[in-house]
């Protein structure tokens, strides 16, 4: 038995951009290069990792495409962001590893006088989950709400969710929705593999997704590439340990709801239902229509 | 959409001072200090060696996952926290929406699982896979789901130090929109392990007082040199207030609203004005409709790090005014540590639990421990050494979370209450 989160949208929200990325480490280059055309300060890269980039990316080029100005971003907008498993680089962990070892076995006095040593405090700021979130307010001058959650799609349907339902109370005017991933990590990958059951390489993924309530967006004149109508969530509980119920991993990982709401504004249908099964006992289905 | 008032009528908590509720109110009212040194794993390489740590008797863990201590710390507090709500009354509605929302903490990995893993890339026979090398943050999410057959979709907050405060704002929204009947919200995080603790050394955040444990967080105070590391949960229960009411249930406190803020400042430095802080806490008025005015005491992020106390206390100065002169402040922290993604949580529950006496009447707001000379730049009544009585039963708590995002809850106790 399951209880919705269910929203009927009436004044509809409307979906004012929608930017999105997908690469795999050989992108790296072209991916650092794009982002800093986002960035205050090319200073900044030094502390930002790859889902950091992406964020920033995704996020500027939605608010560009949406036409938001930095004032309606500063206090009346909030983010709303799912991240994706911490991306340690192996590196860096190779590092750490070759100097705590004693007598063939981990050390912890080796690690601590020697082992962490070997690595850049600034790694702190590559993997914290809530980096991206501080890249995006920063660059973009936000300082109002958020919901920064993890790991998957299931959680960026709940962003979806929270998002609307601050629009429609009025409590902002604006939401960045989206979703970062960097999977082609080597301990991401593992943990894709091992943990949730992908069969094969998965790429870097990244989206973002301007809504404002659609008499505001009206106002402004914004482009409106749908309005969103309905939103329905649903959870089952079940037991996380049991690998084997659980729903196959979405390859475009926690942006997977957002490549496909790209597709099918691609489609040119006057309205259509997205409909999701997540692998974290999460089902979602959303209802767009054309403006 | 806003006529629903927010019960708290359930509390659990696994920390560093323990787990059961009134030893723990004892305790902070006593103003003891649960800094030790590190017994954990060897941290004599470490500039810090310190730590307050969750006794082993303090929380059940979980087998598979046995390695990441929070999962256990998250599972007990959440038990707990169904208990205390169910203690007076007829029992939580089993028939209406309720979820759960929990802010957690990173997903590190073990040092020995890595060079396991290094060697041979693969899960390990006997190993659970979920338990090797890393854990999913989320998987005490849905182990909570389950347990107390929660069925709306669970929410999980990764806003770092403001995780939990977080987690506990949204659950407090979707009670009084409607969207839920009750909730269980809180945090659990545990860092005290290798990679947390060299992570934190690593950037200088952590006080290396460790000659004098106790006596090493010490947030406003003059000689404050950083944070203590400390580890735990912190669980609530929310209900919809007359649902409560109506079931005998004993209504702890009243949430009155919830506020966020991004700094958009610095990586790791707080907006030098406090203005992300000053945000969080007026949105949480505002959210909640009142005046600073009605605000008699807020229970700090309060670090002991230099520039996070500094930092509050002018945020506080800016919001409120000369009414900031007549709040009492007080830092949980000079006690406990720092908690991290559960810091708020458990700090919420500290101060509700010492705000009420046992019989329902006024109660106290807890030492700050160690405050011993002021810094000059830390000019409020921080409620130094010993408990003091509360001026008024509404209060506000902080949480600051490093990457500049900031949560602040305003509160009601609840002395009416039997």
């Amino acid at each position: 038995m399951s209880d919705p989160l269910s929203l009927t949208l009436d004044p509809p929200l409307a979906l004012t951009a929608l930017a999105t990325h997908c690469g795999d480490a050989a992108d790296d280059a072209t991916l650092a290069q794009a982002a800093l055309a986002h960035m205050k300060s090319p200073k900044m890269k030094k502390f930002m990792g790859r889902q950091d980039l992406i964020a920033v990316l995704v996020a500027g080029r939605a608010v560009a495409a949406a036409g938001l100005d930095t004032a309606r971003l500063a206090r009346r907008a909030g983010l709303y962001l799912a991240v994706g498993s911490i991306p340690f680089e192996l590196d860096d962990v190779k590092a750490i590893a070759a100097h705590s070892v004693r007598e063939g076995a981990f050390s912890c006095e080796a690690f601590a006088r020697e082992g962490i040593e070997q690595v850049n405090p600034l790694l702190t700021f590559r993997c914290l989950p809530n980096m991206p979130a501080f890249h995006v307010s920063l660059n973009l001058g936000m300082q109002g709400s958020y919901f920064v959650t993890h790991p998957g799609a299931g959680q960026a349907w709940l962003a979806l969710s929270r998002a609307a339902r601050d629009l429609a109370a009025g409590r902002i005017d604006s939401a960045l929705v989206g979703a970062v991933a960097d999977q082609s990590n080597h301990l991401v990958d593992f943990r894709m593999r091992h943990q949730f059951g992908a069969t094969g390489g998965l790429p870097n993924t990244g989206a973002m997704l301007c809504l404002e309530r659609a008499a505001d967006a009206a106002a402004r004149g914004a482009p409106v590439l749908a309005q969103l109508t309905a939103l329905d969530i649903r959870y089952t509980p079940h037991d996380p340990l049991d690998l084997a119920a659980a729903q196959p991993v979405e390859a475009l990982g926690a942006a997977a709801p957002w490549f496909a709401l790209e597709a099918a504004l691609a489609a040119e249908e006057r309205a259509f239902e997205q409909q999701a099964t997540c692998r974290d006992g999460i089902t979602a289905r959303a209802t767009w229509r054309r403006a | 959409m806003n006529a629903r008032r927010v019960a708290v009528t359930g509390i659990g908590v696994v920390s560093p001072l323990g787990s059961d509720l009134a030893a723990f109110r004892a305790r902070l009212i006593a103003g003891e200090s649960a800094a030790a040194p590190v017994s954990l794993f060897d941290a004599s390489g470490f500039a810090t060696r310190i730590a307050a740590q969750v006794r082993a008797e303090d929380f059940t863990a979980v087998p598979a996952t046995a390695r990441d201590r929070k999962i256990g710390f998250g599972l007990t507090a959440a038990r707990n926290a169904v208990a205390d709500a169910q203690a007076h009354g007829a029992p939580l509605a089993r028939t209406l929406p309720r979820g759960a929302a929990m802010g957690i903490g990173l997903e590190l990995f073990s040092m020995p699982d890595m060079l396991r893993y290094l060697a041979v890339p693969e899960v390990p026979a006997g190993e659970h896979p979920l338990g090797f090398l890393q854990t999913p943050s989320d998987l005490c999410l849905h182990l909570v789901s389950r347990e107390h057959g929660l069925t709306l979709p669970p929410l999980l907050h990764v806003s770092a130090c403001a995780a939990s405060t977080d987690a506990i704002g949204m659950a407090f929204r979707m009670v009084r929109d409607g969207e839920a009947a009750w909730m269980l919200a809180g945090g659990t995080d545990s860092m005290i392990n290798p990679m947390g603790l060299g992570g934190f050394c690593k950037i200088q955040a952590m006080t290396t007082r460790n000659h004098e444990p106790a006596r090493a967080s010490r947030p406003f105070d003059r000689e404050r040199d950083g944070f203590l590391l400390g580890e735990g949960a912190g669980m609530l229960v929310l209900e919809e207030w007359e649902a409560a009411r109506a079931r005998g249930a004993r209504i702890h406190a009243e949430l009155l609203g919830y506020g966020a803020s991004f700094d958009a400042f610095g990586i790791s430095d707080p907006h030098p004005e406090g203005e992300g802080a000053r945000l969080a806490m007026q949105r949480a008025l505002a959210d909640a409709g009142i005046e600073p005015g009605e605000v008699a005491h807020i229970n700090a992020h309060g670090t002991s790090t230099r520039k996070n106390d500094t930092v509050e206390t002018l945020a506080i100065h800016r919001l409120f005014g000369a009414h900031a002169r007549r709040l009492t402040v007080n830092a949980t922290k000079s006690m406990i540590g720092h908690l991290i993604s559960a810091s708020g949580a458990v700090e919420l529950a500290a101060q509700i639990l010492c705000g009420v006496a046992p019989d329902g009447a006024p109660g106290v707001a807890h030492p700050t421990i160690n405050l011993d000379n002021p810094d000059p730049e830390c000019d409020l009544d921080y409620v130094a050494q010993a408990a003091r009585p509360l001026a008024g039963p509404v209060f506000l708590k902080n949480s600051f979370g490093f990457g500049g995002q900031n949560a602040s809850l305003a509160v009601r106790l609840n002395w009416s209450s039997p």
